[in-house]
């Protein structure tokens, strides 16, 4: 709880930095070679996968997959100048699919409007009561999509209503250097100018770390490697 | 600490939330182990209602009142693989000595088959008020008359003429009978959503059907660990979902009732008959957008011997009914109700001038309220409900109630 708390005033800060970025930051813009971030994300073992409540009440097994936790978001905190550039609103897609959200985690840039399709023969009513951005949708059948818009930065904690085990995160930057691990862990933040940058690493079910990376002026590709506890 | 002052202190604990709501402060995770194959959750249900009931309208036996209750459960679940899984659920009421509300084994044989089958202390399959009992589950905070108010009736303990049922209208919350244990008790609800019986259940679905049936010990109104009569219960339910949101089922469930103490007390002519407790139930669910709508019909019946004059000849009837409806109106608050009905079937005593009388006070409800969500698994309700009774010593209450609930 208290890594959520702490999230919530990491993205308290960038929002006043994104207000100063669309105001013009001090130092003006000049051509840089850009530089990729790439590493990997270590998760510890035993704590990757859960499952929803003991379903005592139910007369059937539950056939619904596994939630994979070991996905990590990988971030610039704080993001530089160029992060902040107004862009379109994109759309995002977070499935509705054998009883889970897919993808689990969803990083979005602020202004993004994310699509939650319903996919299964069930209902399904997707909800969340997070400060950044709480919103009900109803119950709908399959085949039926409908769409948030996502306006502040922020952790928003999704949920379905009429199942219980189903959960996701969608985390709302309001830059756009970020990343999420792959099934190995590993990621990469492209595009990053020289400078040195605090590289933070965000996931569900472990403290998030924080280390600080140098981007040389010549660009390249620099390595930074995490092993959450 | 004294019940009456803990519940308002867990009530209190919950509204020092809100504030942090957001942020989901309390754990909405079940406790996972052994890489998820062991999986423990619990629920806290504190609700605050009258502090005296006269009436006896909301008790689930002579100790408990459903709108003034500490509930504190522990569910388990090991699923050593996918198609194996052991679940048990402890429980307490008002801190008293827990009890094992379910204790079975789940097994889907062929993993591509939806097709399951359970055996222990099993969950209900007729009806579906007993699968939606939890606080969380519940849209209101009473239950409806079927699965909680007290008839007469007991299995353990039978009256030897009409009178004898007739004295104990509106009194199931502490009657006694001359026939079978002397001692005073309550009697039994139609269904009782309070314990779930013990023995094996199948489950199948193909397509929109849904079928489930069960072979146990007791009975609806009387579920059971140990059998009491020698006797078994089957009780069956098909589901049909002509469309998504919506949802019709027909119940059925027929079952030796009466105590076997009581029954080795009767005549050899009548110890060859059968006492089942007999019924039939219809359920239907729609819901749509923020709306969630479900009712149920169930009639019961249960055979009494015929013994001294005026004697009960005929099997006593029930006929319970209720709708409830729940509408979120925001992410957060939601509004709910809840009508409902229970009657009797006429028997003929002395009591009342030889006229046809029902053979317990008829009884109707209503319950409403609305609640909010501090955080995904945090909830809380407030209610109001009036109730009718056609007799007793108290015929009207009206009551009102407030209720956390909390479960990771």
């Amino acid at each position: 709880m208290m890594r959520l708390r702490a999230w919530s005033r990491t993205f308290g800060l960038l929002a006043p930095l994104a207000a100063i970025a669309a105001l013009g930051w001090p130092a003006a813009a000049r051509p840089f070679v850009a530089a990729t971030i790439r590493g990997r994300v270590d998760v510890p073992a035993g704590s990757t996968a859960t499952n929803g409540r003991p379903d005592v009440a139910a007369l059937s097994m539950s056939m619904h997959d596994t939630v994979d936790r070991r996905r990590c978001v990988v971030y610039l905190d704080p993001a530089p100048r160029p992060a902040f550039d107004p862009g379109d609103e994109p759309h995002a897609r977070m499935d509705q699919r054998n009883e889970g959200f897919v993808p689990h985690v969803l990083p979005i840039v602020v202004g993004s409007w994310v699509d939650f399709p319903n996919d299964d023969r069930t209902y399904h009513n997707v909800f969340s009561l997070s400060k950044t951005r709480p919103f009900n949708l109803g119950r709908y059948a399959a085949g039926r999509s409908k769409s948030v818009r996502f306006d502040r930065p922020g952790i928003v904690r999704v949920f379905c209503d009429i199942h219980s085990h189903m959960s996701a995160f969608i985390i709302v930057f309001a830059h756009r250097y970020f990343s999420v691990t792959d099934d190995e862990g590993r990621y990469h933040l492209g595009n990053v100018p020289p400078g040195t940058y605090n590289v933070a690493v965000w996931n569900e079910a472990h403290a998030s770390q924080n280390r600080r990376v140098t981007v040389p002026d010549g660009g390249g590709d620099v390595e930074a490697d995490f092993t959450l506890r | 600490m004294r019940l009456d002052r803990l519940v308002p202190l867990v009530i209190l604990a919950a509204l020092g939330a809100p504030g942090r709501a957001a942020a989901q402060v309390l754990p909405e995770r079940p406790l996972t182990l052994a890489n998820g194959q062991v999986s423990v959750s619990g629920e806290v249900t504190a609700s605050i209602g009258p502090r005296s009931d006269p009436g006896f309208f909301d008790y689930t036996d002579y100790e408990h009142n459903a709108l003034r209750m500490l509930r504190l459960s522990l569910s388990g679940r090991w699923r050593p693989s996918a198609r194996l899984a052991v679940l048990a659920e402890v429980r307490t009421e008002n801190l008293e000595r827990p009890t094992p509300y379910a204790l079975f084994v789940r097994v889907r044989p062929w993993k591509a088959k939806a097709f399951d089958i359970q055996a222990g202390r099993i969950p209900a399959v007729f009806g579906t008020f007993s699968r939606h009992a939890y606080g969380a589950d519940n849209a209101l905070i009473g239950y409806p008359l079927a699965y909680q108010y007290l008839t007469s009736l007991r299995a353990d303990a039978i009256p030897r003429t009409a009178d004898d049922l007739l004295i104990m209208r509106g009194r199931g919350w502490h009657d006694t009978f001359p026939l079978g244990s002397t001692a005073a008790t309550t009697g039994q609800p139609v269904i009782s959503a309070y314990r779930w019986d013990t023995g094996v259940e199948a489950r199948v679905e193909k397509g929109p059907i849904e079928a489930a049936a069960a072979l146990t010990t007791g009975t609806l109104s009387n579920p059971r660990v140990g059998d009491d009569n020698a006797g078994r219960q089957l009780s069956a339910r098909v589901a049909w979902r002509p469309f998504v949101g919506a949802i019709v089922g027909v119940s059925a469930a027929h079952g030796e009732w009466l105590a076997g103490n009581i029954k080795n007390r009767l005549s050899m002519a009548l110890q060859d008959r059968s006492y089942p407790q007999t019924a039939y139930g219809l359920d239907a669910e729609y819901s749509r957008g923020y709306f969630l709508a479900r009712g149920e019909v169930i009639a019961s019946r249960w055979t009494l011997p015929p013994l001294d004059a005026p004697q009960i000849d005929a099997p006593l009837s029930a006929m319970a009914s209720y709708v409830e409806a729940r509408y979120r109106l925001t992410p957060r608050f939601f509004v709910s109700g809840r009508a409902d009905h229970l009657g009797f079937s006429d028997i003929t005593g002395h009591l009342n001038n030889n006229l046809p009388t029902p053979w317990d006070y008829p009884v109707s409800r209503v319950e409403a309220g609305g609640g909010i969500y501090l955080q995904r698994n945090l909830v809380m309700r407030a209610v109001v409900q009036r109730n009718w009774r056609d007799g007793g010593r108290v015929r009207e209450a009206t009551f009102v109630s407030g209720q956390v609930s909390y479960w990771f």
